[in-house]
C-alpha cells in the first residue's frame, strides 16, 4: 500500500517536471516568421561559420529538403508544414545552443472591410477578414473620420474583427470614411472604404414570428412578429415589413408589404396546405432589408372528423377564392372625425329630443 | 293649433342648437385630424420629391461631366461663406428633443433656402431639357414649402418672416450661389454637387420629422 502511493507520487512529480521543463524550453525559443514558398535560412546561437550543429524539429530528425552549412540550417521552398521548434546541438557534446520556433505565413492582403448599422440611429459596426488568411498573428488598426473629425473606434472585445462607432449625428450629407490596416511580421495592408450614414442602414430580421390558424377559418392564418430587439427607437425610426408565405407544395412566394403593424392576416391560403412563412424589416427611409427571418411552418384550421353516429351537419365556411386583401382593421376607414361626434353627449341628447317630438 | 307650432319650433330650435353644440365641441380634435393628413400629405410629398430627385442628380452629375458623374467622387463640402444652403445634419438628442413649433420653423427655413439655391442652378443650366426638370422639380418644392407654412399657421406657430432668415436671400441682392469673379468653374460645380446633396438630405430628414410631428400630435 505503501509502495503504491509512493509510486504514484513519483510519478506525479516526473510528470510535473516533464510540463514545466517543456514550457521553459519553449518560452526560451525565439519566433522566426519566414514567408511561404521562399528558402529559409535558420542560425544556431552566435556559434562561429566552423561549428557543426546537429537540428532537430520537434525533437524529432528533419525530414524537409534542405542544406545545412556549419551553424546554419537552410530549408527550400517552404509552407506551414515547415511550421515547428527546431532545436540545434553543437556537435560533438550534443549541448542544445538555439531552439527556434518556425513559422510560416505570408504578409497581408488587403483587408476586406464591411460596415452596417442594426442599431440606428445608435451607431454601426464594421467588421473585416483576410483573404487569404496569413497563416501568422496579425493586428488591426482601424480609424473612422468623419466630416474631418475622428471618431472614438471601440473594439470588439470578443471579435478581434470587428468594432462599434456611435453615430455623432444623424441626417449627415458627408460620408464616413474607415481605415483597416492589417499589420503581421511579414507585412502590413490597408483598405479604406467610404460610405454614406443612409446606405449602411440594416436591420437585424423581425423577432418571434408565430403563425396561428384561425378556429372555423381554413383559408386563414394569422401572423405576428416584434421588432428587431436591437433596433432601438422604433416610434422614431419605424420600420416597414416584408412578409412572404408560400405553401410547401409551391414555389413561387406571395409577397405583403406593411407598415405601422406587427400582425397580418393572410385570408387566401389553401386549405389543409402547409405553410412557410418569412418577414424582413427596414427602416421606412432609408438602407437595406433584412435578411429573411427565420421560417415559421403552419397549417390553417381544419375542422375535426366527427363520429359517424353525429346526427348534426358540421359547419364549414368556406371563404371565397376571390375575396379582395385583407383589409386593414374596419375602424380605421372611417372618416377621423365621426367617432368623435358619435361618442358626443350631446347628439345623444339631440336623439333624445328627437324621441321626444315624436 | 298655433300652440302646437310653436312648440314644434321650440323643439327644432332646441335640437338645432343640440347639433351645433356637437359640432363645436370636440372642434380641437377635428382640426388636429386635419392638420394630421396635412403631415401625411406633406410625408408622401417629400417622399415623391426625393425619389424625384435622384433622376434628376443622376442627370445633373452626368452633365457636370467627370470627376463629378464617377460613382464614389465626394469634393469636400465648400466653407458656410461661399454655400449657404443648411446641413440637415444634427445631433440625436436634438432632434428628439425638437418641439413641433422648432421642428417646422427648422425645415421651412431650409426649404426656402433650398429653393431658391435650386432656382439658381436651373439658371445656370446650359442643357434645356435638365434646366426644364430643374424648374419642374422646384415647383414641387415650392408646393413643399407652402405645405409646411399653411400647416405652422394651422398650429399656431408663426412662420419665419424673411428678416428672420439669418442667411442671405436673392431678394437682398446676394446670390447663394457665390459669383466672385475669381471662383472658378469647378468651385461652382461642387456648390451644385452640395447643393443636391444637402437637398436629398433634408428630404429624408424631413420624413422622419413629419412622422414624429404625425406621432406626437397623436398623442
Amino acid at each position: 500500500m505503501a509502495n503504491a502511493l509512493t509510486t504514484t507520487c513519483y510519478v506525479v512529480l516526473a510528470a510535473v517536471v516533464v510540463v514545466y521543463a517543456q514550457r521553459k524550453s519553449q518560452l526560451g525559443a525565439r519566433v522566426q516568421y519566414e514567408h511561404r514558398d521562399t528558402d529559409v535560412t535558420m542560425q544556431c546561437g552566435t556559434l562561429a561559420s566552423e561549428a557543426s550543429v546537429t537540428w532537430k524539429v520537434n525533437g524529432t530528425d528533419v525530414k524537409a529538403e534542405r542544406r545545412e552549412e556549419g551553424p546554419q540550417l537552410i530549408l527550400f521552398n517552404v509552407d506551414v508544414s515547415h511550421n515547428g521548434l527546431y532545436s540545434c546541438f553543437q556537435n560533438p557534446n550534443g549541448e542544445r545552443r538555439d531552439q527556434i520556433n518556425l513559422r510560416i505565413g505570408t504578409p497581408p492582403k488587403r483587408p476586406v472591410v464591411t460596415c452596417r448599422s442594426n442599431t440606428y440611429p445608435k451607431g454601426f459596426y464594421c467588421s473585416w477578414h483576410l483573404t487569404p488568411p496569413p497563416d501568422i498573428p496579425t493586428e488591426f488598426e482601424v480609424n473612422v473620420e468623419h466630416n474631418l473629425r475622428v471618431l472614438e473606434v471601440e473594439r470588439d472585445t470578443v471579435h478581434k474583427n470587428r468594432c462599434k462607432v456611435k453615430f455623432p449625428e444623424l441626417f449627415s450629407s458627408v460620408p464616413y470614411r474607415v481605415n483597416v490596416t492589417a499589420i503581421n511580421a511579414l507585412g502590413s495592408a490597408y483598405t479604406v472604404i467610404s460610405f454614406e450614414e443612409s446606405s449602411i442602414v440594416k436591420p437585424d430580421p423581425p423577432e418571434k414570428v408565430v403563425v396561428t390558424p384561425i378556429p372555423n377559418r381554413v383559408q386563414r392564418l394569422e401572423v405576428t412578429w416584434n421588432n428587431p430587439s436591437t433596433w432601438p427607437d422604433v416610434d422614431n425610426f419605424p420600420l416597414k415589413y416584408f412578409l412572404r408565405y408560400r405553401p410547401l407544395i409551391r414555389d413561387e412566394w406571395q409577397h405583403v408589404e406593411l407598415t405601422e403593424t406587427t400582425r397580418h392576416t393572410i385570408t387566401d391560403a389553401y386549405a389543409g396546405k402547409e405553410y412557410i412563412i418569412q418577414l424582413a424589416a427596414k427602416d421606412m427611409e432609408i438602407g437595406t432589408w433584412s435578411e429573411w427571418s427565420v421560417a415559421v411552418y403552419a397549417t390553417p384550421w381544419w375542422y375535426e372528423p366527427k363520429p359517424i353516429t353525429s346526427t348534426t351537419e358540421a359547419e364549414v365556411i368556406i371563404e371565397n377564392c376571390s375575396t379582395t386583401p385583407p383589409s386593414a382593421k374596419p375602424e380605421h376607414r372611417l372618416a377621423a372625425g365621426v367617432p368623435a361626434l358619435f361618442s358626443s353627449p350631446h347628439l345623444l341628447l339631440a336623439s333624445l329630443l328627437l324621441f321626444i317630438m315624436w | 293649433m298655433s300652440r302646437g307650432k310653436a312648440v314644434c319650433c321650440a323643439q327644432l330650435t332646441l335640437l338645432l342648437a343640440a347639433v351645433v353644440g356637437c359640432v363645436q365641441v370636440p372642434d380641437l380634435s377635428l382640426t388636429l385630424t386635419s392638420e394630421r393628413t396635412t403631415i401625411e400629405r406633406t410625408y408622401e410629398l417629400t417622399k415623391y420629391l426625393e425619389h424625384q430627385l435622384k433622376d434628376i442628380k443622376d442627370t445633373y452629375l452626368s452633365y457636370l461631366g467627370p470627376p463629378f458623374s464617377d460613382p464614389d467622387f465626394s469634393p469636400p463640402r465648400p466653407n458656410s461663406s461661399s454655400l449657404s444652403v443648411p446641413s440637415a445634419a444634427t445631433r440625436v438628442e436634438l432632434w428628439r428633443g425638437l418641439e413641433n413649433g422648432a421642428r417646422l420653423a427648422q425645415n421651412q427655413r431650409a426649404y426656402r433656402v433650398l429653393l431658391c439655391a435650386m432656382r439658381e442652378l436651373a439658371r445656370s443650366t446650359l442643357c434645356p431639357y435638365l434646366q426644364s426638370s430643374l424648374l419642374h422639380f422646384c415647383s414641387g418644392l415650392n408646393g413643399l414649402l407652402g405645405s409646411i407654412t399653411g400647416l405652422m399657421r394651422s398650429l399656431g406657430y408663426t412662420p419665419p418672416q424673411l428678416g428672420d432668415v439669418p442667411l442671405p436671400l436673392p431678394g437682398d441682392g446676394q446670390p447663394l450661389l457665390t459669383e466672385r469673379p475669381a471662383s472658378n468653374e469647378f468651385s461652382r460645380k461642387v456648390e451644385g454637387f452640395w447643393v443636391l446633396r444637402e437637398l436629398q438630405s433634408w428630404l429624408w430628414r424631413s420624413a422622419k420629422d413629419f412622422n414624429r410631428l404625425k406621432k406626437r400630435l397623436k398623442a
